[in-house]
């Protein structure tokens, strides 16, 4: 649920990506960071947290279009798997308004993807959202690694392992380089506003 | 008192979600911030939304604003106003919610607020029990000073745990048990008014270490007594009644390890009573209450099935009748047997009483229910050593 800020006379709303560890939350934030600078007010916050680091900063997307007369401010998030971070995911998570889940195309991570989107699903029960609900869109990272010979999955594969049941929008990308990640993104806001607008009865 | 334009409490609204609402509103001011659970209030000084300065204690600016994410528990309080703070903190608002939430699940920063209840207990479930339940007079809120919830079947207290909480029961039932070697045995029942937590434990000298494990039956609502409060009347307490309080808390402890004892078959009655001469006779009418001063006193029941001991008492401890507190042991339930070497004083017991009248109900309530638990557990050891005795027939 977005907050409306009347002082601004600015929609905020709070899109977070989620997936296994190293798997690319971290490269897609900075790729957008760097890439849209123009549109973002405020610095990157980055915290160290075990194994990953939690990523925060907002912008004001160009061409979105105003909603009554508000502009829509983005809050860019990414949230620490590990299992000690309870806090940290609380606040990520509460009041999400949508969520871009990064998978990690390399075989061996292929479980981790999985666990990821469970516990995904998990949190968002437990901060009284749903992942069926949500808007929900998936991003099949690292595809660049099979040009450096590394074994990576095929995307039906991963269609089939994480997307069977959601049937959300999916994208390729490495985002290493940026490709996919301008896609992924303006899915996910896509589908946010949809949301919203369908909510309010626009 | 009346520039406060927002207000709450922590556990409904975390810190983190405070400083992004006061953020997103641009918000200028000083955040107040309260816990019973620690002693010097927080301050967060906020220009335009953003954090500037912030002190809790001796801690200054961004140290204190961590320190601040571990309090779970605690009352905020914003003030509109113009803040001349120095610009201590220069990180941006985000950064200092994600990082304190992040040091915070690290256990760099400590966490601040009520026990939990969570601990489930283990084996004692499926006992079911026809002890009556012992309450207590009406509460004074006065004396509370939070609300605490044990949900059903979880422990209050854990026997062998240190604590020095008191609490009242506002709400539901509550069991008490002792560990046996052969199982947990349950010895009393506890509903409203009653009171969880030893006197001893005002004594800060002594021990804090629960002697029983205290389950919630049903949903048990808790009131917090302040133990402050609790401290000073006990210190205004004058020695002597302030002994026989002590005294009587240790005869709960004593009987509680007898009915254990009994349960467990290893009393021999015979042993307490032998080589001591008979002081007070058990129905006897006896007017005085006397403090030992030196020698050894044993306090025995006798019922239809033998003798019952109940209590060993040595010097600081006193016996007799006490004419404002009702103990269901000597004179008129129970004997008195002294050892040779026993000296005593007597005590006015006309000063105690009205000592004891001026008291707070607070504490009035507390010593009449330990002197009620006194004379329950009285009677489940005289039950239990008749079980005993009829197994053995």
């Amino acid at each position: 649920m977005a907050i409306f800020n009347l002082k601004k006379r600015e929609i905020e709303c709070k899109i977070v990506y989620y997936g296994p560890g190293r798997c690319g939350k971290t490269t897609n934030l900075e790729y957008i960071f760097k890439t849209y600078k123009k549109q973002i007010t405020g610095e990157m916050v980055s915290v160290d947290t075990e194994g990953d680091r939690t990523l925060f900063f907002d912008f004001l997307p160009m061409g979105l279009g105003k909603i009554k007369g508000c502009d829509v401010r983005v809050q860019l998030y990414t949230v620490p798997g590990q299992v000690q971070y309870t806090s940290t995911r609380k606040l990520v998570l509460k009041g999400v308004d949508g969520v871009v889940f990064v998978s990690d195309s390399l075989e061996v991570r292929r479980e981790k993807n999985m666990i990821s989107l469970k516990d995904l699903q998990q949190n968002l029960k437990e901060y009284g959202s749903s992942i069926f609900k949500i808007p929900l869109v998936m991003q099949h990272n690292k595809r660049d690694l099979i040009k450096q010979g590394f074994p990576i999955m095929s995307i039906e594969q991963m269609e089939k392992d994480l997307n069977r049941q959601l049937k959300v929008p999916s994208f390729p990308a490495s985002a290493l380089n940026g490709e996919g990640v301008g896609e992924t993104l303006k899915e996910c806001l896509k589908l946010t506003l949809k949301s919203f607008k369908k909510e309010m009865n626009l | 008192m009346s520039n406060y334009v927002l207000s709450g409490n922590l556990k409904f609204l975390s810190l983190g979600d405070v400083l992004q609402f006061l953020g997103s509103n641009a918000s200028t001011g000083v955040l107040h911030i309260t816990s019973k659970y620690v002693q010097d209030p927080g301050l967060i000084y906020f220009d335009n939304g953003n954090p500037i300065n912030a002190q809790v204690g001796p801690l200054l600016g961004l140290d204190a604003v961590n320190s601040l994410f571990g309090w779970a528990d605690g009352e905020f309080e914003f003030s509109e106003e113009d803040v001349t703070a120095e610009v201590v903190i220069k990180k941006s608002r985000m950064e200092i919610i994600l990082d304190g939430l992040s040091m915070l699940d690290d256990g760099q920063i400590e966490k601040v607020g009520p026990l939990s209840f969570e601990e489930k207990s283990s084996d004692v479930s499926g006992i079911t029990s026809t002890l009556p339940v012992i309450r207590g007079p009406l509460v004074d809120y006065m004396y509370v000073v939070d609300e605490e919830e044990a949900y059903a079947g979880t422990n209050i207290v854990k026997e062998g745990k240190h604590g020095s909480w008191f609490w009242v029961i506002l709400e539901g039932v509550a069991e008490i048990y002792r560990e046996t070697p052969k199982g947990p045995l349950e010895i009393l029942r506890i509903g409203e008014g009653a009171f969880i937590g030893s006197v001893a434990s005002l004594l800060l000298l002594e021990g804090n270490v629960r002697s029983t494990t205290i389950i919630a039956v049903d949903n048990v609502q808790l009131g917090v007594i302040d133990f402050r409060r609790l401290s000073v009347d006990f210190l205004r307490m004058s020695n002597e009644l302030r002994n026989i309080t002590i005294s009587l808390d240790r005869r709960l402890r004593q009987i509680t390890d007898m009915v254990v004892n009994l349960y467990l078959k290893k009393v021999r009655t015979d042993d307490y009573i032998e080589g001591k001469e008979q002081l007070i006779h058990q129905g006897e009418s006896e007017e005085n209450l006397f403090a030992i001063q030196e020698g050894e006193v044993n306090i025995v029941r006798h019922t239809e099935n033998g003798y019952v001991p109940l209590a060993n008492l040595y010097a600081g401890d006193f016996f007799g009748h006490v004419p404002f507190l009702d103990i269901g042991q000597e004179p008129y339930s129970a004997s008195v047997f002294a050892s040779e070497d026993l000296e005593t004083s007597k005590l006015d017991a006309g000063i105690l009483q009205k000592e004891f009248d001026q008291l707070s109900a607070t504490f009035r309530h507390l010593i009449e229910f330990l002197a009620t638990t006194v004379s329950a557990t009285t009677l489940v050891a005289s039950d239990i050593q008749k079980k005993v005795d009829e197994q053995n027939i």
